[in-house]
């Protein structure tokens, strides 16, 4: 289990973020996007070579009790295979707004972000042989209320949501963004949107659910009341058991057990003279070792990023027939800091911190394969550092390695050195506890490295464990950790990627619309940094309100928001920057060759690809 | 034996008796030499885990550009993940589990003994109360106990662990000098003791205790061996927390964390931990099987 935790953690918070990319226009298939939206006919021209099964590995552990419903926990419905989305986000650095065709052939967005209109694709239809139309997108539109997420959420002052849903003609609707809280990313939250059957799902919901919909967007009692009767929808949705399995996607749920889930071919699929195999079938596993040997036996065609040791890797990379592709991740480790602890308030004992760290020492020790050392800190992958901060990233301090001068911020910090040992200014020697989750094997390992390193520099560390991520969680918004680790970067929305530095984390929360900041130790402010900070060449600066400016900002502003934000994130510290995630991914191309784009390696919300890209006809027959 | 043939009939000095029993110690030892290894190998770990962390710098020196080396005359078991020697490693770690294993030993020899020496001689209603509560302490699960102590503690000091191991280990051991007492105290030097008027302070100490001792110091030795597994368990199954140093953590962190089970060149930072515990348990079964002989004079051979 191990990192997969922590990969299912990036997913989930990416999902929750509704963080996306796209890009691709060299490597990409499909017909070319125009400004503000997309049109679709084929996704891969031509038809590939078919047949044979295809294996791979589950992205969660498989419950063979469970019904094919994509609401269900651990329910047996399988994004890009038997579940689909009207659109699936591109990996682009910085244009989170750029998708693959799902079900969607057309989608347009408004120049001013108002409307989105989706086009369902003409030949899609389920599995039972019925089409695909309008009223499936509408049912999945309320089932999402229900769900609270994306666009779909009812609470009033969410940012982002869709507050008209309008059936154009059997194949099109179109969706209204609130005009209160408009962001910029409000289409990501419409195409992600699981689409299911409405002649299958509409009976789940009361017969007064639009109305109830209406209430609920309220802010009285009555809309309270409401809000809690679609939540009770919602959950007796999450429970509910279909007779048959009924899918627009590839392939439908033929039987599970155990150990795997086969999936056969739906002969219905509006693209399915792209898709090669005729079955797929989903291995189960318990443990990260078990995808070492299927790998190292050359078992599997595909495998989804797994923490794999350096020499494992190489193992599994001397398979005749494997391929171990890296690709960009936008997400980034960092190494943050609550501040209401003395004297990690003192930006010189941060900025000793950073000198006194050897980041690539870490990075080849914990996690060679799975991410690079971060070149300075910005608050963003430096894979998307240029693009955003210009001319500014190259004048960050990288804060490379040395000790000399960590040793001069912590004597301006007040700090003394006896017998080797750092002791603050009241005598007492500086301890700094590094904060890590148990199962987390790379920021375990990592955090004895730093700990290992702060004390041969005469730093007291040591490393201290939360038994799981969600008291991690828990325990950090309560204030406990003073040194933690904490993903950050996790772009490419702008706001996405500043907002885990200077979101509620750090006191700057949304309520009914309006950007408010708590004080340090208050409503989840446990970074606990200060309101405004002075920038040099730039002056007082409020990054919370800048952050949040990132949503409804014009191109230009963001661009320059994102500059100051990097040089603010660079000067004062909140974390260190400890190394930029990869992508790693494999497969086997002895049966098939798997050969997605770059930019569709990673999809939001998405955790085993391999279903989207059979669908767009990157996997075809070997031979 | 022929010395103490000589002295038939004489006063016996208690300098004599020591003298005696130290002889018959050693020619135990002699006559099977695996045994003085395993009183070698005890003195071994001994010193490793008392004096062995305190012979190291720290922190310990090191060579990131050598991880995982193999081993070698400078590095006997190679180095770890950050280039550190594991022996080295193993040194540190050991203070905390044989601390443990001690601990855990004293506290159920200390708990069982008690108990079963004065449910035993006193019987009746103090018999019953105390063999219930035996009871009960042998069917607390230990395993799910110690998972859900986990959650609230981190069992960062060997005290803490040692503790509750003991506590959890005296039932077994209780039961077992409770049925030696009931046996014994029907004796006739215990009659005598009670003809005399001795009080029972005394007959429980000085008549009861020595004869039951032997069986007791080797079950102390083999609640060692029970404590180390039980420990480096928890730390291998990931039930403690998998930092510090400590056996369990290293086997924990080489088989889950960094292949050992699969990638040769990480053999010997799982194998360390484990030659040491093997080591250990051999250590503790060759000296108990000496112990056996000198207290126990049917398996004498002169």
């Amino acid at each position: 289990m191990k990192v997969t935790r922590l990969t299912a953690s990036l997913a989930a918070v990416a999902l929750v973020l509704a963080a996306c990319g796209g890009d691709g226009d060299d490597d990409s298939p499909t017909t070319p996007d125009d400004e503000n939206g997309a049109v679709d006919e084929t996704p891969a021209e031509g038809e590939v070579q078919r047949g044979g099964v295809y294996t791979t590995i589950a992205a969660t552990q498989l419950d063979a009790t469970a019904p094919p419903n994509p609401f269900f926990p651990q329910g047996n419905s399988y994004l890009g295979y038997n579940s689909m989305r009207l659109g699936w986000v591109k990996n682009h650095p910085t244009n989170p707004s750029e998708f693959y065709p799902g079900l969607a052939s057309e989608w347009d967005v408004a120049p001013d972000n108002s409307t989105l209109t989706v086009t369902i694709h003409p030949d899609a239809t389920w599995s039972d042989g019925t089409p695909v139309t309008a009223e499936d997108v509408v049912v999945s539109s309320d089932i999402a209320y229900t769900r609270g997420a994306g666009a779909f959420i009812l609470s009033p002052g969410a940012a982002g949501t869709a507050s008209d849903v309008e059936v154009i003609d059997d194949k099109t609707v179109q969706f209204t963004q609130d005009p209160e809280n408009p962001t910029s990313t409000f289409i990501n939250g419409i195409m992600d949107m699981v689409i299911v059957p409405a002649h299958v799902y509409a009976d789940q919901l009361p017969d007064d659910f639009a109305q109830t919909l209406e209430a609920a967007r309220n802010d009285d009692d009555a809309g309270e009341a409401a809000r809690e009767t679609v939540s009770e929808a919602g959950e007796a949705l999450a429970s509910f058991a279909p007779e048959e399995d009924v899918s627009a996607g590839p392939y439908v749920l033929e039987r599970i057990n155990p150990s795997e889930a086969l999936l056969v071919r739906n002969e219905h699929f509006h693209h399915d003279h792209l898709v090669a195999p005729d079955q797929v079938i989903l291995r189960n596993y318990t443990g990260n070792e078990q995808i070492w040997d299927y790998l190292r036996a050359g078992e599997l065609d595909f495998a989804q990023f797994t923490a794999v040791p350096p020499d494992v890797v190489q193992q599994i990379e001397q398979v005749p027939g494997n391929e171990v592709s890296r690709t960009y991740s936008p997400v980034v480790a960092g190494l943050a800091f609550n501040q209401s602890y003395k004297p990690f308030d003192d930006v010189h004992v941060r900025r000793a911190l950073a000198f006194a760290i050897d980041r690539e020492q870490t990075v080849s020790i914990a996690t060679p394969d799975g991410g690079t050392p971060a070149i300075t800190t910005s608050g963003m992958h430096q894979e998307v550092l240029d693009a955003w901060a210009g001319e500014v990233a190259g004048e960050l301090e990288p804060y490379a390695h040395d000790l000399d001068r960590a040793a001069e911020e912590l004597e301006a910090a007040g700090m003394t050195q006896e017998n080797g040992r750092w002791m603050l200014p009241s005598g007492e020697p500086f301890e700094v506890p590094i904060q890590v989750v148990t199962g987390f094997s790379d920021w375990i390992t990592a955090g004895e490295n730093i700990a290992t390193q702060l004390n041969e520099f005469g730093i007291q560390s040591e490393i201290l464990t939360a038994p799981d991520f969600t008291v991690y969680q828990e325990d950090m918004a309560n204030g406990e950790y003073p040194v933690g680790f904490w993903l950050i970067g996790l772009g490419p929305s702008p706001y996405n990627i500043f907002q885990r530095l200077y979101g509620q984390s750090n006191g700057w929360q949304v309520l009914q619309g309006n950007l408010s900041y708590s004080p340090p130790g208050e409503d989840g402010n446990w970074k606990g940094g200060p309101e405004t900070v002075e920038v040099d060449g730039i002056g007082t600066v409020n990054p919370g309100e800048l952050a949040h400016e990132l949503n409804t900002a014009s191109p230009e502003r963001v661009d320059e928001i994102m500059s100051i934000l990097a040089q603010v994130t660079n000067e004062t510290l909140p974390a260190i920057q400890m190394w930029d995630y990869i992508n790693t991914q494999f497969s086997n191309n002895n049966r098939f060759i798997t050969d997605p784009p770059d930019d569709a390696r990673r999809i939001t919300g998405v955790a085993a690809l391999a279903g989207v890209w059979i669908q767009q006809g990157w996997v075809s027959a070997a031979g | 034996m022929s010395d103490v043939a000589a002295m038939t009939g004489a006063t016996v000095t208690r300098a004599t008796l020591r003298r005696n029993f130290w002889g018959s110690v050693w020619r135990v030892l002699l006559r099977k030499p695996s045994r003085l290894l395993g009183v070698v190998l005890m003195l071994g770990f001994a010193f490793m885990g008392s004096i062995g962390p305190m012979l190291y710098d720290r922190p310990l020196p090191r060579d990131p550009s050598v991880q995982f080396a193999s081993p070698s005359l400078r590095h006997p078991f190679g180095t770890d993940f950050q280039g550190t020697d594991v022996f080295s490693l193993l040194v540190i770690g050991s203070r905390y589990v044989l601390l443990t294993a001690l601990i855990t030993a004293v506290v159920s020899v200390l708990l069982g003994t008690a108990v079963g020496l004065v449910a035993g001689f006193r019987r009746g209603a103090l018999d019953a109360v105390l063999m219930r509560i035996t009871d009960v302490n042998l069917t607390i699960p230990g395993l799910p106990l110690l998972l859900v102590l986990s959650t609230v503690w981190e069992f960062s000091g060997a005290w803490e662990m040692g503790l509750v191991l003991g506590l959890l280990g005296w039932g077994g051991l209780a039961r077992a000098v409770r049925s030696q007492t009931l046996s014994l105290r029907e004796r006739g030097f215990v009659e005598a003791a009670r003809g005399l008027g001795l009080p029972n302070r005394h007959i429980v100490g000085r008549e009861l205790l020595p004869p039951i001792a032997p069986y007791i110091a080797m079950n102390a030795l083999m609640s060692l061996i029970v404590a180390v597994y039980a420990q480096v368990g928890l730390f291998f199954l990931g039930v403690m927390p998998v930092i510090g140093e400590n056996w369990g953590v290293m086997l924990n962190r080489a088989v889950f964390d960094f292949g050992a089970m699969t990638t040769p060149a990480r053999l010997p930072y799982m194998l360390a931990p484990l030659l040491a515990i093997l080591l250990l348990t051999i250590a503790i079964v060759l000296v108990v099987d000496a112990m056996d002989e000198v207290f126990n004079p049917r398996l004498r051979v002169e």
